[in-house]
């Protein structure tokens, strides 16, 4: 059973991670605290007593439900699956080279310099934008497996999919992202 | 050569999501002020309610210890038996035997003293001039009927 200052170490360490994802995923900064809240509520209330190793996929799975009953309230289901569908529909067309949006991208000591003119809040203002433009769980698979640092198993588990599924979400919110960003000359 | 490609993907698209995650990292580490503030009473909230469920277990726990082993000394652990309820009542029957007691101790002083009033006046010594006097003789008849009315 973790100890109090482990969960609290553990609250610390996800909560700002939580509550930029679930901007990324409501687009309300109220209703993402809302939603972090009530995740963090639910882990300390009903899985406070589990060892510490447990709670970082606890706390993804809950944030993840949280975030759909959220959109449940809210009744804008329908709208997000019709977008799901607009972004599954571009991201099979298999036009975008991928390669060759990141083969700029191997002198990153060059893209540096570059970056002294454009704003640093700027740059990641953009790619907040696309993030949330992703489909909803292109994005989901995106961030836990990048951002979270979780591998594919571990994703997949707090996702209620497949890995292959994961690779797949991954791969397309990637190829999303890079030709976004590209077209708006930004080279990361 | 048809395998490497793929893995070449792999990998790119593994750079690119860890160069987005270290950009919006970056970014997470300056939010506003009142978001901040509100993320920590949120978390110290969440973790206040994980301390009361610990106190209320920890409470339950002890009850629950306690119970059993006053239990184990006086039967067989299965629970409560008859002398484990004969003991619970126990303090009951100590203060009930108390007060009554109490009651009969105060009783025969309140007649020791009746006692002692009466034998006082009947053993005092009365001088025979007394029944000789008309107003004792009035006192007597007249001054115990008194109280009656």
């Amino acid at each position: 059973m973790a100890s109090d200052k482990e969960l609290a170490d553990f609250l610390q360490s996800v909560e700002t991670r939580a509550f930029k994802r679930s901007v990324y995923h409501v687009r309300d900064q109220e209703a993402a605290l809302d939603i972090v809240q009530d995740s963090m509520l639910r882990l300390s209330e009903h899985y406070g007593d589990r060892p510490p190793e447990e709670l970082p996929m606890l706390f993804q799975r809950i944030l993840s439900n949280c975030t759909l009953d959220w959109f449940r309230r809210q009744k804008t289901r329908n709208a997000l699956f019709s977008n799901l569908s607009d972004f599954e529909g571009s991201g099979e067309d298999g036009d975008f080279d991928l390669l060759e949006a990141l083969v700029v991208n191997d002198g990153s000591q060059r893209t540096e310099s570059a970056e002294e003119t454009t704003s640093r809040g700027e740059i990641l203002h953009e790619i907040e934008i696309e993030i949330q433009e992703l489909p909803t769980r292109q994005r989901e698979a995106f961030l836990m497996r990048y951002w979270e640092e979780m591998d594919v198993a571990e994703t997949a588990a707090a996702m209620g999919c497949s890995e292959g599924s994961v690779k797949t979400h991954c791969s397309r919110a990637v190829r999303a992202l890079a030709a976004a960003l590209k077209a708006k000359g930004i080279q990361l | 050569m048809n395998r490497s490609i793929p893995i070449t993907e792999a990998h790119l698209e593994d750079e690119f999501g860890e160069r987005v995650a270290a950009r919006l990292e970056a970014g997470a580490r300056t939010l506003p002020a009142d978001v901040s503030a509100r993320l920590r009473s949120i978390r110290m909230q969440a973790l206040s309610r994980r301390k009361v469920a610990n106190v209320r277990a920890r409470t339950a726990s002890a009850v629950f210890g306690s119970g059993r082993s006053a239990v184990m000394t006086m039967g067989n652990g299965s629970g409560p038996g008859f002398w484990g309820r004969m003991a619970s009542a126990i303090p009951l029957i100590a203060l009930v035997a108390g007060l009554v007691t109490i009651h009969l101790v105060q009783a025969e002083d309140h007649l020791r003293e009746l006692a002692e009033v009466d034998s006082d006046l009947l053993t005092d010594d009365l001088p025979p001039s007394a029944y000789t006097d008309p107003g004792f003789i009035e006192f007597l008849k007249h001054g115990l009927q008194q109280p009656e009315r």
